[in-house]
């Protein structure tokens, strides 16, 4: 059982480990929402296995710890209102960029980062022509 | 007990308010301040009435201790409270007074100072997740603030290292329970001692990768840079000054109370990783022109010194760790706000944080170094790699003042007096520290009893 819960753990958080190296933004954030269902999953199983369901009535014997449950609960949840707003980002650089693709935003970055060292340097040159 | 419940509270409440709020309006900014110095002063009234070397404890909903979620208030978590909430004023004032320009901008900034005391004061592990997240989700929003598209552009990476960076995080949470069965994080730092090595070094392990990530350490550094010189000048202000924090919190909380075999174990790494993060950020700093350029990667080299100084451990390098984190955000935070602004005196408040920066008396940073020389002076390794961290820094600093002061400033328009006060106030405040910084090594020093008792 432990070793189940542990294999589908980590094939979740192999799989959206490689959507987030991906250059489509839209799969990026895929990538968040199956490495977050790795971490439910993992706070599931920290305590499934040590009995029945927890619903009342209760079964005789042990049963499985509710509050690990709980957490899922509130994991999920947290993860829906963060994977709203990465979408919602993700929507604002496709209009700012026109792109949704990783590489061409970080074309424009390095763009942008040329035309600040030209910004600098004609005033040094001025100032070495001054000097001289 | 009253007090702990008011101080969280009154951010939570008073920000839940604010966001429904058109913040562009200048009472709404005011408002936003005055509950933010209402959460100070609640912080202060806790401060007081905790017993001196012990921790005013809260359970909430009057279930019993053990059941119900416990938050406690040590010198440790108050000092990093009021440290982060007050920089947070400081870049909060700032933006009022310079008009903000967006309207959710006074709301979120409360919401994120009641995430900052939750992560702060609370005792129980889930908790400090919850809190966790919801500090980060009020930064996530703060990232974009001024939407030009390379606020959003930074505001994606930020939000998507940090979200996966939580997970990881969770996942350690989970590992914990597992291993140990409660949240309470008093009893996990008992329970772990029993526990199997090999789980708790993987624990271990996933608690550093999602700090580090929260404070830039090199191996994590990458979105850093984009994220600092992409935001607006308080943004990063706030992310580098308050928010950061819960980074340097988390390490020393997690590692010296939770985790303490696991983290003597790695102290040899962690003085690596800290030394290495010290070079890569002085070099790369070095090699930046612009100010904000040269402030992300000084953050990067400047958390390299308390991660170092956690590495070397006991209650000198605890002190010098908690001490030196106090100092830097009043640097990053005064720093970051002086980017943009031009005019009389701007140079000297900017030649301040560069002292500061660089450990040069009557700065604060000063105390901050020497606490480090201290804690370091039996290793002459590392007391080299502070000496020439210490002279990147003054080369990079006053390369940076060389350009914007020297070089471009002279023919900018000097900017209205409400972008200088705020900055000029922190300058002072620095000045200060550095002249009488005996409460502020006095609270440091008892905010490293909590971790490790002399």
């Amino acid at each position: 059982m432990n070793l189940v819960f542990a294999l589908a753990a980590a094939s979740l958080f192999g799989a959206g480990a490689y959507l987030l190296l991906s250059r489509d933004l839209v799969r990026v954030v895929l990538g968040v929402v199956v490495i977050s269902q790795a971490a439910v999953l993992t706070l599931m199983a920290s305590a499934i296995d040590r009995g029945d369901a927890p619903i009342y009535p209760l079964a005789f014997g042990p049963i499985s710890d509710p509050l690990s449950q709980a957490m899922a609960l509130t994991a999920i949840v947290i993860g829906m209102a963060v994977t709203a707003l990465l979408l919602v980002l993700v929507l604002r650089v496709t209009r700012a960029f026109h792109s949704r693709a990783l590489d061409e935003l970080a074309e424009e970055e390095a763009e942008r980062d040329h035309r600040l060292e030209r910004r600098h340097a004609p005033s040094q040159e001025s100032d070495e022509a001054s000097a001289r | 007990m009253t007090e702990l419940a008011v101080a969280l509270l009154v951010p939570w409440a008073a920000g839940a308010i604010l966001v429904a709020l058109d913040g562009r309006r200048r009472i709404v900014g005011w408002l936003a301040v005055a509950a933010l110095l209402g959460t100070i002063a609640s912080l202060v009234a806790v401060a007081v009435s905790a017993p001196p070397a012990g921790a005013l404890t809260f359970t909430t909903g009057g279930w019993p201790e053990g059941v119900g979620i416990t938050f406690r208030a040590d010198a440790f978590g108050l000092l990093f409270g009021l440290l982060s909430v007050g920089t947070l004023t400081a870049a909060t004032v700032h933006e009022v007074l310079d008009g903000v320009r967006e309207r959710e901008f006074p709301g979120v900034v409360v919401l994120l100072a009641a995430g900052l005391t939750g992560v702060f004061l609370t005792a129980d592990l889930f908790n400090f997740y919850v809190f966790f997240e919801l500090a980060l989700a009020a930064a996530y929003v703060l990232s974009v603030y001024g939407r030009t598209p390379r606020a959003i552009g930074a505001g994606l990476v930020f939000t998507a290292v940090n979200v996966v960076g939580t997970f990881v995080f969770l996942l350690s949470v989970a590992s914990v329970y597992r291993v140990t069965g409660t949240l309470d994080m008093a009893e996990i730092g008992t329970r772990m001692a029993r526990a199997d090595p090999n789980a708790a070094i993987l624990i271990a392990v996933g608690f550093f990768v999602a700090f580090g990530v929260k404070l830039g350490l090199f191996p994590f550094h990458f979105w850093l840079p984009t994220v600092y010189t992409g935001s607006r000048p308080a943004v990063a202000a706030i992310l580098s000054g308050s928010l950061a924090n819960i980074g340097a919190y988390g390490i020393l909380r997690f590692g010296a109370e939770l985790l303490p075999r696991e983290l003597a174990l790695a102290s040899g790494a962690l003085v690596v990783i800290g030394g290495a993060s010290v070079v890569y950020g002085g070099v790369l700093a070095v090699s930046r022109r612009t100010a904000s350029e040269m402030l992300a990667y000084s953050a990067i080299g400047q958390v390299g010194y308390v991660l170092m100084a956690i590495g070397i451990g006991g209650p000198a390098g605890f002190a010098a760790a908690i001490l030196y984190t106090v100092i830097n955000a009043l640097n990053k935070t005064m720093l970051f706000l002086t980017t943009r602004i031009r005019g009389t005196l701007v140079g000297a408040v900017f030649v301040v944080g560069a002292l500061s920066v660089a450990g040069v008396p009557p700065a604060a940073g000063f105390v901050g170094k020497l606490e480090l020389f201290q804690a370091v002076h039996h290793e002459p390794a590392l007391v080299v790699l502070l000496v020439v961290g210490a002279i990147l820094s003054l080369v990079y600093a006053f390369q940076i003042y060389q350009y914007d002061h020297w070089l471009l400033g002279r023919g900018d328009e000097p900017s209205r007096w409400q972008a200088r006060v705020v900055p000029f106030a922190l300058a002072g405040v620095v000045l200060a520290a550095g002249l009488w910084p005996e409460p502020l090594a006095a609270f440091s020093q008892a905010a490293a009893d909590v971790l490790a008792p002399r």
